[in-house]
């Protein structure tokens, strides 16, 4: 499984504390046990004891026509496991959750994002891995047809609009108040970020290299410009952007002012 | 699994359409009171049929015999699954599983010693029962 596959699933679980604070453990496997993303909470022994006893059942449920969802209501916490095209989402949460806010991010959006996913080739501009799925001809039957069609004819563009364009997922926001930096050694048209954020951004994009950022102030005025990690260590995680002379003029702000900061990807 | 019971008076019914075959060994209070209700559960639209079980007796009720071996296999491991995962992840006892398939769906309760198993319809009210159950 591609990162390009399991980071925007794994985005996805990590925000669900957010949205709904009692959901205590949520992950998501497949049926031969990897696990594909998981939150921090979890433990994966006890993870994989879910799985094998979880696989179980799904192999015994012929006569209900297969597995879709399994629910468990215990005093304290309840739990979810919902099947989306041979992978499973597990919940687990608190009786307190709000069933209908579960429901939504259990049984509607996780299996939206993945059935999109799964309609995207693993390894963006090779048509050939989508061509090649197991249970098809063998991979090199096929590499060896599609060459001769390559030589001869042009192939039927079956996928193109996703060959070209690996996945990316939309880049995070984020919100920072304004501090002023300068200085001889202070490049004019670099802002500087908290380490961590930027961090972030790279465990999202992966190998993807990130050299500008997009500033906009909440009176709408934006900009592109390079960034750097902030310096002194103690300002991270205090919430601040570090902005030169030339950028807050091009900005028209001030020091103490909100901006929405996001990653420039390169699609 | 129910012909294996020593000293159970075994019974088996094939009357018409519904298949009940029940193997009984000195029936609880309970038992009998939850076998009741259950029976009158199994009139509700969309239910297709139970498994009552407790550690001496059985009544397996549905109106197909092709599925009971399917459903009882069925109904054993999502019980012993169930207590499984409910004990490795701390969520309290087990009050309650609910299995849905494509076509059908499973709800499990145990009162007791006594586990219940409903199948009924995708598309039946499944928290009706529950109450019903558990009244």
């Amino acid at each position: 499984m591609t990162e390009a596959y399991s980071t925007p699933l794994q985005t996805i679980i990590s925000e669900f504390k957010n949205i709904s604070p009692e959901i205590t453990n949520t992950f998501i496997f497949k049926k031969n046990g990897e696990i594909l993303a998981a939150t921090q909470s979890a433990d994966e022994a006890q993870n994989k004891k879910l799985i094998a006893a979880f696989n179980e059942i799904v192999d015994r449920s012929a006569s209900i026509s297969g597995l879709e969802t399994l629910t468990i209501q215990g005093a304290d916490s309840q739990m979810s496991i919902t099947s989306m095209n041979n992978r499973y989402l597990v919940n687990v949460s608190s009786r307190a959750a709000d069933e209908k806010t579960v429901k939504m991010l259990t049984g509607v959006l996780v299996p939206t994002v993945v059935k999109l996913l799964d309609q995207i080739p693993e390894s963006s501009g090779n048509e050939l891995t989508r061509v090649g799925k197991p249970g098809n001809e063998p991979t090199k039957e096929v590499s060896q047809q599609a060459t001769k069609t390559t030589q001869g004819e042009s192939m039927p563009d079956m996928f193109a609009p996703f060959s070209s364009e690996p996945f990316l997922p939309e880049p995070p926001m984020h919100q920072f108040m304004i501090e002023k930096i300068g200085g001889l050694l202070v490049p004019c048209d670099i802002v500087r970020i908290d380490g961590e954020v930027i961090a972030k951004w790279h465990d999202i994009y992966g190998g993807k290299k990130i050299t500008r950022v997009h500033i906009e102030t909440l009176e709408g005025k934006a900009i592109l410009c390079g960034f750097k990690p902030i310096k002194e260590a103690n300002n991270n995680g205090k919430g601040i952007i570090q902005f030169p002379e030339k950028v807050m003029q091009a900005l028209q702000t001030s020091k103490g002012k909100l901006v929405i900061v996001k990653p420039e990807i390169t699609r | 699994m129910l012909k294996s019971k020593t000293n159970a008076k075994e019974t088996e019914t094939l009357s018409a359409n519904p298949v009940v075959v029940s193997a009984v060994d000195g029936e609880t209070p309970t038992f009998e009171s939850i076998n009741t209700s259950l029976s009158e559960i199994r009139k509700l639209k969309g239910v297709l049929g139970y498994i009552l079980r407790s550690d001496t007796s059985a009544v397996i009720d549905f109106p197909q015999s092709d599925k009971i071996i399917e459903n009882a296999a069925l109904s054993s491991q999502i019980n012993e699954s169930c207590l499984e995962i409910t004990k490795q992840f701390n969520l309290g006892g087990m009050e309650s599983v609910l299995v849905e398939g494509e076509d059908a769906k499973v709800l499990c309760i145990n009162i007791g010693e006594n586990r219940i198993n409903v199948f009924m319809e995708k598309n039946a009210p499944h928290s009706g029962i529950i109450k019903r159950i558990l009244m």
